[in-house]
């Protein structure tokens, strides 16, 4: 299993207002020059992670004071020289909140070559409440989406003269890629996903699929990815398609890492932080899928604690780790949920690992990712592959 | 697509009509000059009060826009100007030639995309409360962005009176689709440049038939200055303040809104 080092770059300094965080949290909360030094800060913890041989994911938001990169293109180019070994995996690009996919292409090319072929290319939808940023139309998300994936991918891997494109949203007059990336057809192809059908999508393609912070739920997200795999390639994926987004607090005894996570517990309360219009943007998520949530009650796709018990939204530490989006302790302590977590969900190869989270400071996010990389890494990288689990997963979507 | 019962709806019949390979669903009701009423943000089951007054004076038809309740949408049409050459066809496929049109709030926007395409088509035109005109200038703006809002507080806006509204968790499954469906259609028409075609202003002289204009003097909302656009955007029409009506007028004052459609249709045929 490959560790990714991930931080949402929160400025949160401005957590204390008593005011939703996204979308329309006035900026006059930010001090920029305190918002400077924080980035600053985190760059040096992707490159501390660079140094430890970790992996790198960014992603990007907008409007909010939970995550600063509002361009993870811009991120990663910043971190294509600052850093010489790890892949670099931008999860995600919102595609269907961009106007131009070919702006797309050219930002990931220009850090491909940059890096020197280390680019990660994760495509995604989009949160919604994002199109409420953006302005782009909420409706027929998933058809822009797949058609701004289409064509950037003929234009990165095209060999052949220019071509241009009147497609049913996009419409280029010429695909020419200057630079165009140095992995050839294109730098791998990450997606994420929360339900076993979403996750169909990438497992037919191949493509790499990620599911973020939902704990027994991505049983069945990896289900359906292996189902389509199979029927797309006729063989089991590899565990290094798939991957799964945790908080992971590690500390050379349990009750300093259990202080580290309680720091990082607070981005779960920062993140649901907006007002309720928001939450569901009416046209954004389709008619059928919006009908089978209402119908199966607010509760029904929350991760659950061992014990069955939907996980709240004041949640302890415990609470987490039990429902398997947070892993803490000593470096054995998380290794061995991490074992544990990978035999419940049938194998997965990438831990897409927040390791700065919510208000951990500086200097407990270098012990812990020092102490995760040289005492943990080793042994993840050796964990032997489990067998695939045999799970039925219509039930969830 | 099949058609179900619609609360409030028992005065009349609701079917299901083709129109030219599209299902839609329209409600008939009464007798008399035919009527047709374009339903606004509210949707078909939202304008039962208003159809009710309607039909005791006129042969009402009432459709849920494409798109909206259990009405299908042709998959090219993704904006209200479409709507209305799609309106105009089912003028044809009805056999009705210029009928009496009254649409209110989102259902007048579509009225008027029929009538700047083809003015003969009416014999007179009411709008309550309408919507399409340009909403906004730069940072000024005249019309609540309901998708900013809450859905209770877009429920409580829209008129003086209680909304009788259902929360999505009590609604049958039916029931909450159409809810679901409306909500999408106004995302898909709406959304941006928000509730309006910016181009409409500039084609609503070609509106030739005798039209009215009503707004509720309690109506939450739009300011006083959209009126004042409307106005200057449509000065052949005749403007009528209704008192103690919100922007759902129909539902508010449903039998003064008929009398003042009834009195003007009546000196309009004269």
């Amino acid at each position: 299993m490959k560790i990714w080092h991930f931080s949402e770059q929160a400025y949160h300094p401005a957590w204390g207002e008593p005011a939703g965080l996204r979308v329309n949290f006035p900026q006059y909360h930010c001090d920029p020059v305190e918002a400077g030094q924080l980035l600053n800060r985190y760059l040096d913890e992707y490159c501390l992670a660079d140094e430890l041989g970790l992996n790198i994911m960014v992603n990007e938001h907008h409007a909010t004071a939970t995550c600063m990169s509002t361009s993870v293109m811009t991120t990663l180019a910043i971190l294509a020289r600052e850093t010489s070994k790890a892949r670099l995996l931008a999860l995600g690009i919102p595609l269907a909140n961009r106007a131009n996919p070919m702006r797309v292409a050219e930002e990931v090319a220009l850090a491909d070559c940059l890096s020197g072929g280390r680019i990660e290319m994760g495509l995604v939808k989009g949160v919604p409440l994002e199109v409420i940023v953006s302005n782009r139309q909420p409706t027929q998300f998933m058809d822009r989406f797949w058609e701004a994936h289409d064509l950037i991918i003929a234009a990165m891997s095209n060999l052949g003269e220019t071509f241009s494109w009147e497609g049913e949203h996009y419409h280029i007059r010429t695909s020419a890629l200057w630079p165009r990336p140095v992995q050839q057809p294109h730098p791998p192809v990450w997606g994420t996903a929360s339900s076993a059908s979403s996750a169909r999508m990438y497992g037919a393609r191949g493509y790499t699929c990620a599911t973020f912070l939902s704990g027994a739920v991505a049983r069945s997200v990896f289900t359906g990815y292996r189902d389509a795999y199979i029927e797309a390639f006729g063989k089991q994926p590899s565990a290094d398609r798939l991957g799964y987004l945790a908080v992971v607090a590690c500390a050379s005894d349990r009750k300093e890492a259990y202080r580290r996570a309680e720091e990082m517990r607070k981005y779960f309360l920062a993140a649901p932080r907006f007002d309720a219009p928001f939450r569901n943007v009416m046209g954004f998520n389709p008619v059928e899928a919006n009908l089978r949530a209402l119908t199966a009650g607010a509760s029904a796709m929350r991760p659950r604690l061992r014990n069955g018990e939907p996980l709240g939204p004041d949640a302890s530490v415990e609470d987490y780790v039990s429902a398997q989006l947070m892993f803490v302790g000593t470096p054995d302590d998380v290794y061995e949920q991490l074992a544990q977590f990978n035999v419940d969900v049938g194998g997965f190869g990438n831990l897409l690992m927040m390791g700065q989270a919510g208000e951990l400071s500086h200097a407990d996010t270098a012990d812990s990712l020092t102490l995760i990389a040289k005492e943990v890494a080793p042994r993840l990288a050796e964990m032997p592959d489990v067998s695939p689990l045999e799970v039925r997963y219509e039930g969830v979507g | 697509m099949s058609t179900i019962e619609l609360d409030g709806l028992d005065f009349g019949t609701l079917d299901t009509v083709d129109i030219l390979g599209t299902d839609i669903e329209l409600f008939r009701a009464g007798s008399g000059t035919p009527l047709l009423f374009l339903h606004g943000i509210d949707g078909l089951e939202g304008s039962a009060q208003g159809l009710r007054e309607l039909a005791k004076s006129f042969s009402v038809y009432a459709p849920s826009h494409p798109g909206f309740g259990a009405s299908e949408r042709p998959a090219g049409m993704s904006r209200v100007d479409d709507m209305g050459y799609f309106y105009l066809d089912m003028l044809n496929a009805l056999g009705l030639d210029a009928p009496i049109i009254v649409g209110t709030s989102f259902g007048a926007w579509v009225a008027c995309e029929m009538l700047t395409k083809e003015p003969g088509r009416a014999r007179s035109l009411v709008l309550a409360s309408p919507l399409g005109l340009k909403t906004a200038e730069r940072r000024e703006h005249w019309v609540a962005d309901l998708f900013m809002i809450s859905k209770q507080e877009l429920g409580a806006r829209l008129q003086v009176g209680p909304a009788d509204e259902q929360s999505m968790p009590e609604m049958s499954e039916a029931r909450l689709r159409r809810v679901l469906r409306n909500d999408e259609a106004l995302s898909l028409y709406g959304w941006s440049p928000y509730m309006c075609n910016p181009k409409l202003g500039d084609r609503l002289h070609r509106i030739s038939c005798p039209a009215m204009i009503v707004w509720g003097d309690k109506d939450a909302m739009i300011e006083p200055e959209y009126r004042a656009r409307w106005r200057d955007a449509l000065p052949q029409a005749q403007v009528k303040l209704l008192s103690g009506a919100g922007h759902r007028s129909h539902a508010d004052k449903p039998a003064e809104l008929a009398t003042l459609i009834g009195q003007f249709t009546k000196g309009a045929a004269k």
